[in-house]
């Protein structure tokens, strides 16, 4: 699969596009979608976002063509979405699984192989690695029908990716997984976007968008109320957070009175953040798992499959392994003393100050391609110069990652 | 219950489905090395398949389809003969295999609906899959899923027919030989005519099991006798009525045509009874079979007698070609068991050069004259009719198997018209309502012969319907009730009979389709009715259903309409 997307064309091209669905009798009923004008750019994440009937389902189902537009164009590749071809680059992963119940994984993803007309050889090959990626592979010749809802959802992720498309559409992709799923969901969301995919991801599970999208569009009764870059909707810039190795209460006193002197204003509140209920969870199930606990559900995921781009240093098998190990470091932490999880390389602490204290940079979007070990959404600018002495500790906006920094 | 014994538990319905699950696998392996496997439309197909074995009405239906060709052989009994077990035992299960894999294509169509309900249509649509390849995908994948039972079906008739075929033993019963015990003939009375009693052969078998392959397990073309024209008759007789006034007192006009037809009707009706001492002369054209000796031709008719005689034996005389045209001549005289089929052989050099047969039945009871017979049997004479498909001249063309193959593709075309339908349906209908609309379209197939004879009631009222409004509206206008009442009963039944009319002309006729009668009575399955069927059911019926339904799935919005 050629994996080169076209720069010049968006891959996504929304522009001015109703829905209205009619009774019967053709008369108009409900407004699904108002007017929404959007693009996605290649090698993006972009999140779909709104409360359930905003009408991210039906603007997904109206990119897949499965729906038609009342009004408005819509173009994927520059191409409308009847063109059976584009569908060719693309993979859906729908907000259910829908999978056939007597089929089994293996003839479930060979069926949606053939579809792509892979040869045999290539159809197995990818079936193998995605059973591997999804950890079902020891499971792959049990009816779907068997499978729980997360086991049935890592074949429909499977299933999206067996053409290695280049725009891959999720809708709702963590719904139905336990936290360990979730996680492996979003390590290979960020993953794909690594290796230039783009990615439309539809949501209400807002902790997993902000985790991986760059850019988002919030729906409200079918209608756009907000876009544009993650770091941008999301920074509070009239406060400042500054997250180092526990300090000695003299040293927070200490700063409490520097930023009081230079910047006459209170820290607001100082505390050592905690790990997270997802972290700890996801501890206690690989610790599960290297006891060899049986289990008839999926196992641990494997690596991002080869054809996908995986099996190279810095692969999505390197970060999982990474927020693994980084996940027995938290619980062990969160049993011994509340403190980050991540374990700190970056100096001491009047270091971390020092480094805060530098000139302060622009904001920029979030970068697409974050270093293994640090999501995207971390890269996300903090407002930081020597006037953050006197902003020293910000409210509590900040994430609980125990990564995060 | 340990966690053992449950995991063997367990294991029990996985080994079954897994024993399924190698059906289609094998499948697989076929369409893999086709060039259908390729394509979208063969993956499809594949899938289709893959369902179809794992349905449980399917296994149901399937079962039941086994039960009745595997069991059937060892409790039918027919008329008590070999040949009557081993016609009931054709009969009963081809008709059960193409009643089943109709019903069975019906419900496998609700796939599609199902799809569009369970939203698998979502993947399914989301891949480079064109409509058209998704609704002649699932067509295919039925007709290959016909294809195979039905063939797993035929080969087990077949096996199953020669188990009765050894098991069952013959019925000697002389009076349906057809062949009259030569020591009985004077021969010397018969010496002018060449006379041949019987066909000339030693019957090294029973004769219930000579009939079994003389009359079944066989593929004989079959010839219907050439009624007479009686148009010159009736004509004269219209006249003749005509000039004494026998249609004065006619309450309406007298229609020329239509009376000349009635007339005619009547005369050969009359021809058909053939009184005491009474003779008529069958001729028949187009016999193209092999003259030379050792080749037969074969009589096969049927004599409704007006009263049975006591001993339900019915004796008649044939005397069968015409030495003017070439032919030899030769006497039968059968005694046959009365209201039934019976056949008689005859030499095929009774078939003069050119293809024409002239037979002379007698209603004469030879067995009752003691100068032919020394023993002569008690007279029974009584008035006979002849049916239309009274009396046919059959000669073999082909063999059994041969007949049962070309019944095979009958069946799979019906099967292929169907699949189609339920495509047509369910990418239409939901799941219910599409299976119903399919069913009543299948019944009104079956029931097409029976159902334009009951139009034929409509037939008085052939004025255009146009002609009828407008007396409609006259009678209305002119405030006669009676008339508008009359014209609006007139206008009502004309639009029903149009509509039904129109209905007809776009469901196949499967009773003329069905070859199932024709093979058990041992009849060619033709090539020319095999090619009909395919031109007619497949290429012209099936590919126009399956147009309509890419079009009408063409623009369908495969997402629900709920967000």
């Amino acid at each position: 699969m050629v994996t080169t997307v076209e720069k010049s064309v968006p891959v996504v091209q929304l522009a001015g596009v109703c829905k209205t669905f009619r009774d019967f009798w053709r008369r108009p009923r409900v407004p699904a979608v108002v007017d929404l004008t959007l693009e996605v750019h290649p090698g993006e994440v972009f999140g779909l976002l709104g409360p359930n009937g905003s009408g991210k389902s039906t603007t997904i189902k109206m990119l897949l063509g499965l729906l038609y537009p009342s009004k408005g164009r819509i173009a994927i590749f520059g191409r409308a979405p009847s063109d059976v071809a584009i569908k060719n680059r693309i993979g859906f992963l729908p907000e259910e699984s829908y999978l056939y119940r007597f089929l089994d994984a293996r003839e479930t993803l060979d069926y949606f192989g053939r579809l792509f007309r892979l040869p045999p050889l290539v159809r197995r090959k990818r079936t193998d690695m995605l059973l591997e990626m999804v950890g079902l592979k020891h499971e792959a010749r049990r009816p779907i029908g068997e499978y729980s809802k997360g086991m049935a959802r890592r074949i429909g992720l499977a299933q999206a990716l067996i053409n290695d498309p280049e725009f891959l559409i999720l809708d709702e992709p963590t719904s139905g997984l336990d936290p360990l799923g979730t996680r492996q969901i979003k390590d290979l969301i960020r993953e794909l976007g690594r290796h230039g995919k783009t990615i439309l991801l539809s949501s209400h599970m807002l902790a997993d968008v902000e985790d991986v999208c760059d850019r988002v569009t919030i729906l409200y009764g079918g209608r756009q109320r907000a876009a544009g870059h993650l770091a941008e909707l999301l920074s509070v810039r009239d406060k400042t957070q500054i997250i180092t190795d526990q300090l000695s209460r003299q040293t927070i006193e200490s700063i409490r009175d520097l930023v009081l002197r230079l910047e006459h204003k209170d820290v607001l509140d100082v505390s050592s953040p905690r790990t997270s209920l997802e972290e700890f969870f996801i501890s206690i199930v690989e610790d599960a798992r290297r006891a060899n606990v049986a289990t008839s559900g999926a196992a641990g995921a494997g690596a991002l499959a080869e054809f996908l781009g995986g099996g190279k240093a810095g692969g999505a098998g390197d970060v999982i392994r990474q927020l693994e190990s980084a996940a027995d470091a938290a619980i062990d932490s969160a049993v011994v003393a509340p403190t980050p999880v991540r374990a700190p390389d970056e100096g001491p602490s009047r270091q971390v100050l020092e480094q805060l204290s530098r000139p302060r940079s622009e904001p920029t979007p979030a970068s697409r391609e974050p270093s293994s070990d640090v999501p995207a959404k971390t890269a996300a600018p903090v407002e930081a110069d020597a006037d953050v002495l006197r902003q020293l500790m910000s409210e509590r906006t900040s994430p609980k990652r125990g990564s995060s920094s | 219950m340990s966690v053992a014994s449950a995991g063997v538990l367990k294991e029990r319905p996985r080994r079954f489905r897994s024993v399924l699950g190698a059906l289609p696998r094998a499948f697989r392996a076929v369409i893999n090395l086709s060039p259908l496997g390729r394509t979208n439309v063969g993956a499809v197909a594949l899938h289709v398949v893959a369902e179809g074995v794992r349905m449980k009405i399917a296994l149901v239906f399937l079962g039941l389809l086994a039960m009745i060709v595997l069991a059937l052989p060892f409790s039918i009994k027919g008329d008590g003969s070999l040949t009557g077990a081993v016609q009931s035992y054709l009969s009963f299960s081809l008709s059960f295999t193409g009643f089943f894999l109709g019903v069975l294509t019906i419900f496998l169509s609700r796939s599609i609906s199902d799809e569009l309900v369970h939203r698998q249509s979502f993947l399914l649509f989301s891949k480079p899959l064109a409509r058209w390849q998704y609704l002649v995908g699932k067509w295919t994948g039925m007709t290959i899923f016909n294809f195979v039972f039905l063939t797993f079906s035929f080969l087990c008739i077949y096996g199953m027919m020669h188990v009765i075929i050894r098991t069952k033993p013959p019925v000697e019963d002389s009076y349906t030989s057809g062949l009259t015990p030569t020591s009985k003939v004077d021969l010397e009375r018969l010496a002018e005519r060449k006379a041949l009693i019987g066909d000339g052969t030693e019957p090294t078998q029973s004769a219930d099991r000579l009939r079994l392959f003389t009359d079944v397990l066989t593929a004989r073309h079959s010839t219907m006798f050439k009624v007479p024209d009686f148009t010159a008759v009736a004509e004269e007789e219209f006249e003749q009525r005509l000039r004494e006034g026998f249609y004065d007192a006619a309450t309406e006009p007298v229609d020329r045509a239509k009376e000349i037809e009635r007339l005619k009707g009547k005369h050969e009706a009359r021809w058909r009874i053939i009184p005491v001492f009474g003779q008529r002369v069958f001729e028949f054209e187009n016999i193209l079979c092999d003259r030379s000796p050792g080749h037969f031709i074969q009589l096969r008719y049927r004599a409704e007698l007006y009263d049975y005689p006591p001993d339900e034996i019915f004796r008649s005389m044939w005397v069968v070609g015409d030495t003017g045209k070439g032919a030899t001549q030769y006497v039968m005289l059968p005694r046959h068991i009365v209201g039934r089929f019976h056949t008689i052989k005859v030499p095929a050099d009774c078939v003069a050069p050119d293809g024409t047969l002239t037979v002379l039945f007698s209603n004469v009871n030879p067995y009752a004259d003691p100068t032919w017979f020394e023993t002569p049997e008690p007279v029974f004479y009584n008035t006979l009719e002849i049916t239309r498909d009274g009396v046919k001249c059959l000669f073999t063309v082909g063999s059994f198997e041969g007949n049962l193959l070309r019944l095979f593709v009958l069946m799979l075309c019906k099967l292929m018209f169907l699949a189609a339908v339920g495509v047509l349906m369910t990418s239409v209908f939901s799941y219910p309502v599409a299976c119903l609309a399919a069913f009543v379209l299948y019944a009104l197939a079956g029931l097409r012969s029976f159902m334009n004879e009951s139009l034929e009631q409509f037939d008085k009222y052939d004025e255009p319907v146009t002609a009828t409004m407008s007396a409609f509206f006259n009678a209305i206008s002119s405030g006669d009730g009676a008339k508008a009442s009359e014209s609006f009963q007139t206008l009502a039944a004309e639009l029903i009979s149009g509509g039904l009319r129109l209905i007809f002309k776009v469901v196949p006729d499967f009773s003329y389709f069905d070859g199932v009668e024709t093979l058990v009575n041992g009849e060619n399955v033709s090539l020319v009715w095999v090619l009909q069927g395919v031109g007619e059911l497949v290429v012209l019926q099936t590919a126009c259903i399956l147009g309509l339904s890419i079009l009408l799935f063409y623009r369908r919005e495969v997402s629900e309409t709920s967000f």
